[in-house]
């Protein structure tokens, strides 16, 4: 592609052919104000916010639409264009009601910033407001409000284009317009909260989300979305020590801007419920609380007087967990097997956009470490069945309320001679333990998962484990200090770099370069 | 003046394919599927000096060159028959009287551009002439004038007469389009222009009505006698559709450079019952309104009453006389534009509705200093800042009736009432 050389702001910039002005000007570090523009949608150029001056004609153009032409001469402040930017707010808020202490959209509010950015007049407006719908229901995820929608029509096209489900249309004409469900339809797709996302004002809201926090008190949290292995990324965002939502990071090579509304949920199932904060050992037929160092002996002494051993690790498990875990499984007995939990199902359509069968977001990566004996997970269950295992370690899974026939699943548990469950709450599976050993969840967590795909990306803690239970990194490390062996891990991020020279693949990579966007597997070329 | 458009009208049953014929209708046609090569036909048309009668004036022929000649895709052309300017019916008398010569237009302009599908869509609300529209292709086709291997020239071209739902914006030729399409009546945005991107993203030419009707009479007599015509920059005849205090309205064809004051006073038979006239618009209600005084030396062509501080548009002629309340004529059409638009972009959508809430509160006693620079910088906000026309359409007429009936105006906001219909 020939570059293109056009004058921003009298900044001489050089852009590939085929580019509009608005981006050209964003490549530069230029913010052109919008609404309606957004780079993974068609082109709608209602909302007129990106107006901006070009020089030999004679009105002003939209930058969203306007092709950048060699020596074109573009102004982006000039009187005439910031004259327009107040008109474009001032038009904007005419029916729009001006009650942002009770919108759940304040403090991410695009004519909230504009405003203060472009606008800072009073409105001239004086006339009574038009009125629309308020809080009608559009789905299950996704709330809409008439009266703050801006009709820049980004939901619709995004229903149009990217999900094909068509589910709103714009209805009636002038000030009446209006955003809303085609008759019959319900949006529900598995892509639907995404119209939140790119919403720019308080017209659809999240309905799990809405009303819980104001914006400004969440701290943000760059990590991956534990729902499947594609390997979204999302922003964790949290409010006192707990998750409030997922927010989708942009990642080209991944998930663009979007994320599924199972994976957006998902951390509803994954942290709620009673955590457990002491470990826990059998005795006289019941749990009762121990101390850490008896609960890690009774595991060695239990695992290494009953083989052969079962370890089985949660999809959801870092890389540098697996690593030790297989180190340690490995260590205790020649005659073990080891498997990531693994189950698949049926997607449609519109969950193949971005959603993987699995519900493992680490299945590849924690298999690469070594957590796998090559059977696969299913052969491992259905040796566990029929009484191949005399002991097995469970980590972060609930196999009996996970499996198609618990109760198979149960009796083969009950068989066994030494079990030792690691997870954050009682499951079932807990429940039958000799052992019980608490741990913490993807949020709570720092290191790293390998996508479907083979990209390595990294997981933040973004909040602190109750006290009393411990990173399964840490456990397995303190299991494995116990046991003898010779492993150096006290951050995630050591144990990253021994199992960078160790594992195939992983050589060469460093914790400190995995950066916010990963690092593909066999270097750049792969992405 | 040789009447080009309204040559038919007047004979009975003009609306037949047999009258048509006997008034030497159709030979246009088989000239040109015989003699002509389509670019002949565009140099033909540019050298007549024909400019698009929708309102904007654009050549024709220039129009028509726009279309790539090499596209693989297929080539739409349009008739526009969505007549829904306020004050302007002058192509609902050819749709209902002489709808053969629109369709022989239509049979020309898609030869042109080398088209074998064309569609006329009309108003929804013209049911009549949809009517008239639709038995006219029915007798084209079964003369063997529509369809495949037209006169055994190997040209095929289809006539699909289209009814809109009803919709001023549906005149605007990329809204038209989205409308034909299936979809809501939106304007597009531009680039890409119809030319290339028009009807299912394909090469499209969208023509209006009078502008088609012209076409079998220019081919007929020669670009020359058509350009023989009018003034130096606008060619050929023109209608005017007149309407309001005036003593004979009507449609009326006349050379363009016609004078203003003689189609009102002579043709029209001026202002009724010994009033005065107090202003005009005349290219349909989204052009400005002229003042008396502004229209003594106007002609009738685009360059003259652009000249003048309005357009030619339409040709709508909405004349007004002096019981007439400027305040409420303005809110009329505030109102119209209010209700008509789309809705699509921001300043269009908000700032129509907020302009006639202001004439609304003017009229009704509820003025208040300062509302009528409000309306001017409102209708300036507008002005050239929307995704298609409308836009200015609303605007102009607005700030026009302020600016030259501002004493009215002010009247109305200090007195509490309207001043002109108490007298």
């Amino acid at each position: 592609m020939d570059p293109i050389n056009i004058t921003i702001d009298g900044r001489q910039v050089t852009t590939p052919k085929g580019k509009t002005v608005i981006e050209a000007a964003a490549e530069v570090g230029i913010a052109i104000p919008h609404y309606c523009y957004h780079p993974k949608l068609s082109i709608a150029g209602n909302c007129r916010m990106c107006l901006v001056e070009i020089e030999k004609m004679p009105k002003l153009q939209i930058a969203c639409n306007t092709p950048a032409m060699e020596g074109m001469s573009v102004l982006t402040q000039s009187p005439k264009v910031l004259a327009v930017r107040k008109a474009v707010m001032e038009f904007l808020l005419v029916n729009h009601p001006l009650d942002c202490p009770i919108c759940d959209q304040a403090g991410e509010c695009w004519l909230q910033d504009y405003y203060m950015q472009h606008d800072q007049q009073a409105s001239r407006f004086e006339e009574r407001k038009e009125h629309d719908r308020k809080r009608e229901i559009f789905g299950p995820n996704v709330v809409f409000d008439g009266e703050r929608c801006i009709k820049c029509t980004r939901c619709v096209r995004f229903l149009q284009e990217v999900t094909n489900t068509d589910e709103l249309a714009v209805v009636n004409r002038g000030d009446h317009s209006t955003i809303a469900l085609f008759p019959g339809a319900i949006l529900d797709n598995p892509l639907s909260a995404n119209v939140v996302d790119i919403c720019p004002v308080g017209a659809l809201t999240d309905r799990d989300f809405r009303f819980k926090v104001r914006v400004w008190y969440l701290q943000k949290t760059p990590s991956v979305c534990p729902g499947c292995s594609t390997g979204c990324n999302i922003s964790i965002e949290t409010y006192q020590n707990r998750i409030s939502r997922f927010k989708p990071r942009i990642n080209e090579a991944v998930n663009s801007h979007w994320l599924c509304d199972e994976g957006r949920y998902c951390f509803h199932d994954l942290t709620g419920g009673e955590r457990l904060t002491t470990p826990m050992i059998r005795h006289e037929g019941g749990l009762v609380p121990t101390t850490w160092d008896r609960a890690l002996q009774a595991t060695l002494n239990g695992l290494r007087s009953a083989a052969p051993s079962a370890g089985v690790l949660s999809g959801r498990n870092t890389n540098e967990e697996a690593f030790l875990f297989a180190k340690l499984i490995r260590g205790l007995s020649q005659d073990c097997a080891l498997e990531v939990f693994y189950q698949e199902r049926e997607l449609t359509e519109v969950q193949k956009i971005l959603m993987s069968p699995d519900r493992s977001p680490n299945f590849r990566g924690a298999r690469e470490m070594g957590a796998s004996s090559n059977g696969g997970f299913d052969s491992l269950i259905r040796k566990l069945k029929h009484g191949g295992f005399s002991s097995a370690y469970i980590v972060g899974e609930d196999l009996i309320g996970t499996d198609r026939d618990p109760e198979e699943v149960r009796q083969a548990l009950k068989k066994l001679s030494f079990l030792v469950v690691q997870d954050i709450r009682l499951t079932e599976t807990a429940q039958l333990a000799h052992v019980v050993l608490p741990s913490t969840h993807f949020g709570e967590k720092e290191g790293t998962y390998t996508n479907r795909k083979g990209r390595v990306q990294k997981l933040n803690a973004a909040t602190i484990a109750p006290e009393g239970a411990l990173q399964d990194w840490e456990i397995f490390g303190r299991l494995l200090d116990s046991s003898g062996a010779q492993v150096s891990c006290s951050t995630p991020s050591e144990i990253f770099e021994a199992l960078a020279k160790e594992i195939p693949g992983y050589q060469g990579l460093s914790y400190a370069t995995i950066g916010a966007q990963g690092i593909p597997l066999g270097g750049e070329s792969q992405s | 003046m040789e009447k080009v458009l309204l040559r038919n009208i007047d004979v009975l049953d003009s609306h037949t394919l047999a009258v048509y014929r006997s008034r030497g209708g159709y030979r246009a046609w088989e000239q040109v599927v015989k003699d002509f090569k389509p670019e002949q036909l565009i140099e033909e048309i540019k050298v007549s000096g024909l400019r698009g009668r929708g309102g904007a004036g654009f050549p024709t022929g220039m129009k028509w060159s726009f279309v790539p000649k090499e596209s693989p895709k297929p080539k739409y052309l349009v008739c526009n028959a969505d007549e829904s300017e306020p004050g302007t019916f002058k192509d609902r008398l050819l749709i209902e009287k002489d709808p053969h010569a629109i369709i022989e237009g239509t049979l020309i302009a898609a030869y042109a551009i080398q088209s074998n599908t064309a569609f006329i869509y009309i108003r929804g609300e013209l049911a009549f002439g949809a009517k008239r529209l639709e038995q006219a292709v029915h007798e084209a086709l079964e003369t063997g004038y529509i369809g495949k291997n037209i006169m055994g020239s190997g040209y095929d071209l289809d006539v699909i007469v289209h009814k809109g739902a009803g919709a001023y914006i549906c005149g605007e030729e990329t809204a038209l389009l989205s409308s034909l399409e299936g979809g809501r009546g939106w304007p597009k945005v531009k680039p890409p222009f119809p030319a290339t991107h028009g009807l299912f993203g394909c090469p499209t030419v969208v023509n209006n009505v009078e502008t088609l009707a012209a076409l079998p009479w220019i081919i007929e007599h020669g670009s020359a006698a058509y350009a023989a015509m009018g003034t130096d920059k606008s060619k050929g005849t023109k209608l005017f559709s007149v309407s309001g205090h005036i003593s004979k309205p009507g449609v009326y064809e006349v050379e363009m450079g016609y004078p203003f004051v003689k189609l009102i006073d002579e043709d029209c038979g001026g202002v009724p019952d010994g009033r005065k006239l107090k202003g005009v618009i005349p290219g349909g209600g989204s052009m400005p309104v002229l003042r008396p005084e502004e229209i003594a030396k106007v002609n009738l062509d685009y360059e003259s009453v652009q000249a003048a501080g309005s357009l030619l548009g339409s040709g709508g002629v909405i004349v007004m006389d002096d019981t007439t309340c400027m305040v409420r004529a303005a809110l009329n059409l505030a109102r119209f534009f209010a209700h008509e638009s789309c809705g699509q972009c921001s300043p269009c959508r908000e700032g129509c509705h907020w302009m006639e809430k202001i004439f609304h509160r003017i009229e009704h006693g509820e003025g208040q200093r300062g509302d009528l620079e409000l309306i001017l910088d409102v209708s300036g906000n507008i002005m050239g800042n929307t995704i298609c026309p409308f836009g200015d359409a609303a605007a102009m007429p607005a700030a026009a009736f302020i600016k030259k009936y501002r004493g009215e105006f002010e009247a109305h906001i200090e007195e509490k009432r309207c001043t002109v219909r108490m007298e």
